[in-house]
Parts: structure tokens; sequence; C-alpha cells
């Protein structure tokens, strides 16, 4: 292991991602310390897939479509009670995707792009964008995706032990 | 078919009125006068040069049958007229120009052809102001189309006519003064009219320097904003392919799609059962580390290699359990070091595509059961040695 490995960028996506993912879950577990029950387990685990990608997408910052969706349905599930959120966002995504259908139908034309509807459900606020911005925002998803997984994967291994 | 014979009889007159005009608007500059006061004093003499104003009968007669100009037959005539004229009308402009030199000659290009156009159709009267407005004083062409209205408001079948015209016009002087406008545009007395004209051209402009039609290809604005757009979406496609591990090896879109597709959702699925596994096992991992803080660790990690789940993380255990530690303590800027110094030998592994991960529950109680196993007997070590 070189010690040059040792300095890392303190304002790199991954370092700033691991900063607000570990924040956040110290305050989870502060929470409710000791609950063994499946239940409880499964609302940690929403909390901490939630802070997970709240973090990520604040990590990355306003600046992509996608992190501002992802922020934006973070936020709404925070907020307001599962059931009355999920009717909401049932009606709105069946009106968007009304909305789209129309409008992706002809970028989903074009020769060899059938699969495009499928990576639009994928990548976050997918629904509202044309084509070309699906592709770019995708782009960058994956790679976020990849630091998100390296990091959580590193945190977990190190729990275990 | 008589009446156009006349009109263009008139329109040639017009023409030498307008030469005559010219000669005397150079007259007036040299003398250095202002336009307020040429416009004003312009009038009656204009009004002298006009004397056969009669003759706008039969014009005001042919004005009754649209269909004269808006038929085939009729246009390009006028056209041909107008460019002829135009012509004339550069010849004694350059001569003027010397003289008006903040003048935009464009102005007059632009304005001896509406107005030639304008002659056929109405009174000279009126285009004689227009025309007179047009080259004393620098009015855009919105005010003079306006002035016109009024005067025209009758009829405005004529108005459009002239706006077909106008845009016949601009189309031929993009052909033809394309290189020339700019230079003119840039000028601070630049009508409206040239200011669109001037619009236009940049606007196709931008549109052949972005996208270059090869051979065959087709070139109106359309067809070139579409091929820009499937570069663009080619281009995107070029770099998700480097970025999907796999990828490149597929050829086809459809395909490249799918793996895309894939890939999105292992990665997904594997933060799913990454946050699934930190809410199982962080409760009692955090309770041993409140026991373990305080201890001597690289002791115990040396004594125990049954916590270690492979050889991979075998060596790597004395680092874990340091960041682990530190995480414990709060202080984050080292274990961001540590974390990165741990990552070079974990990125193997986690990089490696892992197309299913089971997620039911079975599986994964199984595996909690394990950990916490593991943990019970890292827990009860840890107590032992403190005993000891």
């Amino acid at each position: 292991m070189s010690p040059q490995r040792l300095s890392l960028n303190p304002r790199s996506l991954k370092s700033r991602f691991t900063k607000g993912f570990l924040r956040s879950l110290r305050k989870i577990h502060k929470e409710r310390p000791t609950s063994t029950s499946p239940r409880e387990i499964f609302q940690r685990y929403r909390k901490v897939k939630t802070a997970a990608d709240k973090s990520l997408a604040s990590a990355v910052g306003s600046g992509r479509a996608w992190s501002r969706a992802m922020l934006c349905k973070c936020k709404n599930q925070g907020k307001r009670r599962p059931v009355l959120v999920r009717r909401i966002n049932n009606n709105r995504a069946m009106k968007r995707s009304e909305l789209t259908e129309k409008k992706s139908g002809d970028d989903d034309e074009e020769v060899g792009f059938d699969q495009a509807s499928g990576l639009r459900k994928l990548v976050p606020g997918g629904q509202a964008m044309d084509l070309c911005r699906l592709l770019e925002e995708a782009a960058h998803y994956i790679k976020c995706l990849n630091t998100q997984v390296q990091v959580m994967r590193c945190i977990a291994d190190c729990y275990t032990t | 078919m008589l009446s156009q014979e006349n009109e263009f009889c008139m329109a040639m007159t017009v023409l030498e009125r307008q030469q005559a005009r010219l000669k005397w608007l150079q007259q007036l500059h040299s003398y250095g006068n202002q336009q307020n006061v040429l416009e004003s004093s312009s009038m009656p003499q204009f009004q002298g040069f006009f004397g056969h104003t009669p003759e706008t009968g039969e014009l005001v007669d042919s004005k009754k049958k649209p269909g004269m100009y808006l038929g085939s037959s009729g246009l390009p005539r006028y056209g041909d007229f107008s460019l002829a004229a135009s012509e004339i009308e550069d010849n004694k402009l350059d001569l003027v120009q010397a003289e008006l030199r903040n003048r935009h000659p464009e102005i007059h290009h632009c304005l001896s052809r509406t107005s030639s156009f304008h002659m056929g159709l109405d009174d000279s009267a009126n285009i004689e102001k227009l025309v007179e407005n047009a080259t004393g004083e620098d009015v855009t062409l919105k005010g003079k189309t306006q002035t016109s209205l009024k005067r025209l408001s009758p009829n405005k079948r004529k108005q459009e006519l002239v706006a077909a015209e106008c845009k016949d016009k601009r189309i031929k002087g993009d052909l033809d003064l394309e290189s020339t406008v700019k230079e003119k545009s840039t000028k601070e007395n630049s009508a409206g009219l040239s200011k669109q004209n001037q619009n236009t051209s940049t606007a196709q402009k931008t549109d052949y320097i972005h996208v270059r039609a090869r051979r065959g290809q087709a070139t109106d604005s359309h067809s070139l904003a579409e091929r820009a757009r499937r570069e663009k979406i080619s281009k995107k496609m070029k770099s998700l392919q480097d970025l999907v591990p796999g990828c490149n090896k597929i050829t086809g879109r459809a395909g490249m799609l799918d793996e895309i597709i894939n890939y999105v959702q292992s990665l997904q699925r594997q933060v799913e059962f990454l946050s699934m596994k930190l809410a199982a096992l962080n409760p009692r991992t955090e309770l041993n580390l409140d026991n373990f803080s305080k201890r001597e660790f690289p002791a115990y990690v040396a004594s125990f290699p049954a916590a270690t789940l492979s050889s991979a993380m075998d060596s790597l255990s004395h680092l874990q359990l340091n960041l682990v530690q530190q995480a414990s303590a709060g202080s984050e800027p080292e274990l961001l070091k540590n974390l990165h110094q741990v990552e070079p030998e974990k990125t193997p592994n986690s990089s490696a595509f892992i197309p299913e991960l089971s997620l039911d529950s079975s599986s994964f109680s199984q595996a909690q059961s394990i950990w916490d196993a593991d943990l019970q007997a890292l827990h009860n070590m840890g107590f032992h040695l403190h005993q000891g």
C-alpha cells in the first residue's frame, strides 16, 4: 500500500458521500440502539437506504437532474404519510407517464432505442427527460452508484469484522 | 394585364423620380440639414415631383382585383423590376454612401425594393412619404410598416403581399449579400429589416458551423438539427459504453441498452443489499465498539482469526478495526484516510460485476445469524481479554 494513497481529496465525491453517510448512520443508530425484531430491522433498512440516497444526492449537489429528483423524493418520503405519498405519487406517475409517453414516443421510435423506457424508470427523474439528457444523466448516475457501492461495502466490511 | 403594364410604366417613372430624389437628398446632406427639417420641408417639393397623380386612379382600380397581385404571373415581374431597381440604386448609393457615412446602405437597398413594390400598389404620395421617412430618418421597419398599415388599412391583403415580397427578397438578399450583411449591420443605424436579415442569416450560419452536410445529405434546418441530435446521442452512448463493463463487446444499441439497464439494476440492488446489511448489523457492532473502544486492538486481532470471513479480510482486519474504532471516536478525516487505504485492495472485489444478489428473507436471516454468531464470539473474546 503506497503512502500516497493516504492523501484523499476531501472534496471528492467519495469522501463527501462517506462523511454524510456516516453521520446519518450514526444518527440512525442513536435513535434506537437495541432492536432485533425483523420489523425494526426493516424500518432501519428503509432509513439507511434513504440516508444513502440522500447523502449521495447531496454529495453530487443540485447540478444534476437525477440528484435533484432523488433529493425531492427523499424529502417527500420524510414528510408525508407513506400511504398518502404512495397514492399521490401513483397519480403523479400516471399523469407523468401519460404525458411523457407521447413525448418520449418520438425518441424511442429511433432505431435501437426501444429499451429507453426501461432506463427511464431506473434513473431518478428520468421520466421527464429527452433521450439525449437521459443518456447523459444515466452515465453520471452509474458513476455515482459505483462510488456508493464501493463506500458502503467498505463500511459494511468494517462493521462486520 | 393592361393595368399591369400601366403599373410597370408607373414604376419606371417612379424609379426616375427616385433617382432625382436621391440627388436631391445628396444635396440636402451636403448642406448638413437635420433630418426632421428634411422631412417637413421635403413634402411640398415632392408633391411637385409627383405632378401627375391622377394616374393613380387606375392603380386604385387595379387594386380591386387582388387576384392580379396574388397571381403567379404578376409577381415575378415585380420581383424582376425591383431587383433591377435595386441594382440601379446600388450604383447610386455608392455615390451617396460617401456623404451619408453612418447611414446604412442596407436601408436604402431594402427600402428601395419595398418601396418600388409599393409604387405599383399604392398612390405615389404615400410611397413618397414612406421612402422619405426611411431614407431621411432611421426608422425601423416596424415603424414603416405601421405607418403604411395606417395608410393601407382598407385592404390588408396588400400588406400580406408586401410581407411575402419582403420575405422573398430577404432570401435573395441572404444569397447575394450574406457576406456583406454582417459588416453593414454592425453599424449603429441598422434598420429593423436588416436586423431581421442578420438574425436569420446568423441562425443559419450557426447551424452550418456545427453540422456540416456531406454530399447527398439534406441541408434544411430540420434535418440538420436532427443529424446533430443523433450525433450527440451516439456520443453519449459511447461514453456509457465505457462505463459499463462488458458492454464493449456488444454491438447494436438495443443490446447495449439492455446491458446498461442490467448494470444499473444490479448496482441499485447492491445498494439495497448493503443498506440492509448495515441496518441489520449496526446495533450490535456499535455495542461491541462501545466495549472495545478502550482496549488494545492489535494483540486482540492477532489472536482472533475466526472473526475474519475471508483471506482478504484477514490481511485487512487490523486496519479495519482501527477504522471502526475511529468511527466510534468520531474522527472522520482519519477514517476517510483509512477507508481510502482499505479501498485499493477492496476495489477488485467491489467493482466485480455481481449479476444476482439474493435478497429474499431466508438467506438474509441466515446471513444475519452467521454474523450475529461472529459478533457474539468477538464480544466474548473481548470480554475474556479484558478479564485476563
